[in-house]
């Protein structure tokens, strides 16, 4: 039972002070989570730290590998909006 | 040049005056109703100086890269060498490292009187880094103001260790005052250990904010308030913004213009929020200067930026080129002080109104000439000395027979410099152009054949015969120049527009 950091971590520092099991160390090319340290901050506050607070839809994962913060849950921007946009400056 | 030159602003800014201070005093400057000891804090920084911004330099560092709330104008992804907007950088700096960038551009630019920590997150949310940087340089570099800009949430917490570190000047970015407005413009606050969405999170930061404001103000240090204008979002709020802040001691209001663009991948740019036009911009900061000092010159710098308001030197101090520095501060030192000396006696000559300063022209009985706007390219200390071509940012200002007053500035690269793999395309004389949209003449100490064609048929009349004058006084001899050529007479400019169709 442990979260994971993935590729979209734009290594900004924010969850490491805040992990009350010091599981989240500093690394190359981002920041990752020890498993073998986390406790999904289980016992110690309601919601896990790291993934309250930081602000990359997507760069932290769950156990089972889902999005903790999924898609449009921390901009606001609709899924759809985001990629019509993005298809959209390609496009030129 | 300053004082007399806005005091012509006429009955608006004086008011202002008045009702901030209760008397008016002998003088007439925009910041004069401040008390001496304010002032002196003021009078050589850049950000808070319209007239400081002309001579001395301010750098920021890159030391906080976490942030605890989410802007809608934000984009924590974002990272592009092209980009100068605030909130964006390249290099993120340990503090160690940014000690030594500090020491290695003070020494190298002796003009850089401020040193500053913004972001790219919220300086207050990366506590240790940010308050390392600050307590190593007030021992090192005791010659460097030390200012931070916040969101205001961690505020009222750090307080007192800003206090502790000398630093004297701190701004808030305050966007609203009222919880509604906000959870158009924050979707989440990280507060007590939970993510807060909406209203709930809003009246938290708003609480923040303001309590941070009054304990910033009641222990004598100075609060800017930075504000984002978003049409359509809060720009009817920020009048109200304004008289709050400055009710609770805030001693200047910074009112910016949104930047949003689909490719910035903010929610704004994404989702088409329009930024605010030059005029809605200059009508809305008119509108708050009845009830506070207004600032026009802010250039929304990066969070690693170096060099005076409106240029960025920070290719020049990058970590590569630092490390292998030699940099004996010491040494610096005494030079340093001879240049803000020097800059000081000029400025101080300048508020004593022992420079020469342009008068109004004096308008027949009967008749009023209508207000000018012009831009001006200029490379600093307040004179018309750059080559229209060089130019990526131009100051506009206003003539009128109260006189001539600064409105604004207009960058001219349209925050990019990408070339062909970035933006639209446009040519960068049209888009030039544009920019210029509202004002009748360009200053320049020279200016190209085909610009100045160009330049013409738009409307905008090029003039290269100020250079090297103060920027006030020109402005002033190419607007009474409009008079005597009658331009400015009833009915002329029917007769234009009707000779251009």
């Amino acid at each position: 039972m442990a979260l994971s950091i993935v590729g979209s971590c734009v290594n900004c520092r924010a969850c490491e002070p805040l992990c009350p099991s010091e599981a989240v160390f500093e690394d190359k090319p981002h920041f990752r989570i020890d498993a073998k340290k986390c406790t999904e901050c289980e016992g110690e506050f309601a919601d896990a730290q790291c993934a309250s607070i930081c602000p990359i839809e997507g760069a932290i994962l769950d156990a089972a590998g889902e999005a903790m913060n999924p898609p449009g849950s921390l901009t606001g921007i609709p899924p759809e909006c985001m990629a019509e946009a993005m298809a959209e400056l390609q496009a030129h | 040049m300053e004082s007399k030159v806005l005091g012509r602003i006429g009955p608006r800014v004086a008011k202002s005056g008045c009702a901030a201070a209760g008397s008016c005093g002998g003088t007439d400057e925009q910041l004069a109703h401040l008390p001496e000891e304010i002032r002196k804090k003021v009078y050589n920084h850049p950000c808070y100086s319209e007239q400081a911004h002309h001579y001395f330099a301010r750098m920021h560092v890159a030391v906080a890269p976490a942030c605890n709330i989410q802007c809608h104008y934000c984009n924590r992804k974002y990272d592009c060498a092209n980009e100068s907007r605030p909130g964006v950088v390249s290099e993120l700096l340990t503090p160690e490292q940014a000690v030594k960038k500090t020491l290695a551009v003070a020494a190298s630019i002796p003009q850089m009187a401020v040193l500053g920590v913004a972001g790219p997150g919220d300086p207050l949310a990366n506590p240790e880094r940010t308050f390392a940087t600050f307590r190593a340089l007030s021992e090192q570099a005791p010659d460097i103001k030390l200012c931070v800009s916040t969101n205001g949430l961690a505020l009222p917490d750090w307080v007192d260790e800003l206090a502790k570190c000398n630093i004297d000047h701190v701004t808030i970015t305050i966007n609203c005052v009222d919880p509604e407005v906000g959870a158009g413009i924050y979707p989440w606050i990280f507060w007590n250990n939970r993510r807060i969405k909406g209203v709930k999170g809003v009246k938290i930061l708003i609480e923040r904010q303001q309590k941070g404001l009054e304990m910033l103000v009641e222990r004598g240090i100075l609060v800017k308030v930075n504000s984002v204008m978003i049409p359509g979002v809060n720009d009817e709020h920020l009048a109200e913004v304004s008289r709050v802040v400055k009710q609770k001691g805030a001693f200047l209001h910074n009112v910016m213009p949104l930047i949003a663009k689909a490719e910035h991948g903010t929610f704004y740019g994404v989702m088409g929020q329009r930024g605010p036009t030059h005029g809605e911009l200059q009508a809305l900061q008119d509108a708050c200067a009845g009830n506070m000092n207004v600032m026009r010159h802010c250039r929304q710098c990066r969070a690693d930026a170096v060099g005076m308001l409106g240029e960025d030197r920070g290719a020049e101090f990058a970590m590569d080129k630092i490390e292998t520095m030699e940099i004996d501060y010491a040494a610096a030192m005494p030079r340093r002080a001879r240049v803000h000396a020097a800059i000081n006696e000029e400025l101080a000559a300048k508020r004593a109104g022992t420079v020469h300063v342009p008068s109004a022209p004096p308008s027949p009985a009967g008749t009023k000439y209508r207000p000018v706007l012009m831009a001006v390219a200029t490379a600093g200390g307040g004179l018309i000395n750059r080559h229209f071509g060089h130019a990526r940012e131009f100051l506009v200002y206003e003539a009128s027979s109260q006189g001539v007053r600064f409105v604004g500035h207009r960058k001219a690269d349209r925050y990019c410099g990408g070339g062909d793999t970035c933006g639209d395309g446009e040519s960068a004389l049209a888009g030039i152009i544009r920019i210029l949209e509202g004002c009748e003449a360009v200053l320049c100490s020279r200016i190209g054949y085909e610009p100045w064609e160009l330049l013409e048929q738009a409307g905008v009349q090029p003039n290269g015969e100020h250079a090297m004058e103060p920027i006030e006084e020109a402005v002033m001899a190419v607007y009474r120049e409009m008079i005597d050529l009658g331009k400015l007479d009833a009915g002329h400019d029917a007769m234009q527009s009707k000779a251009r169709a």
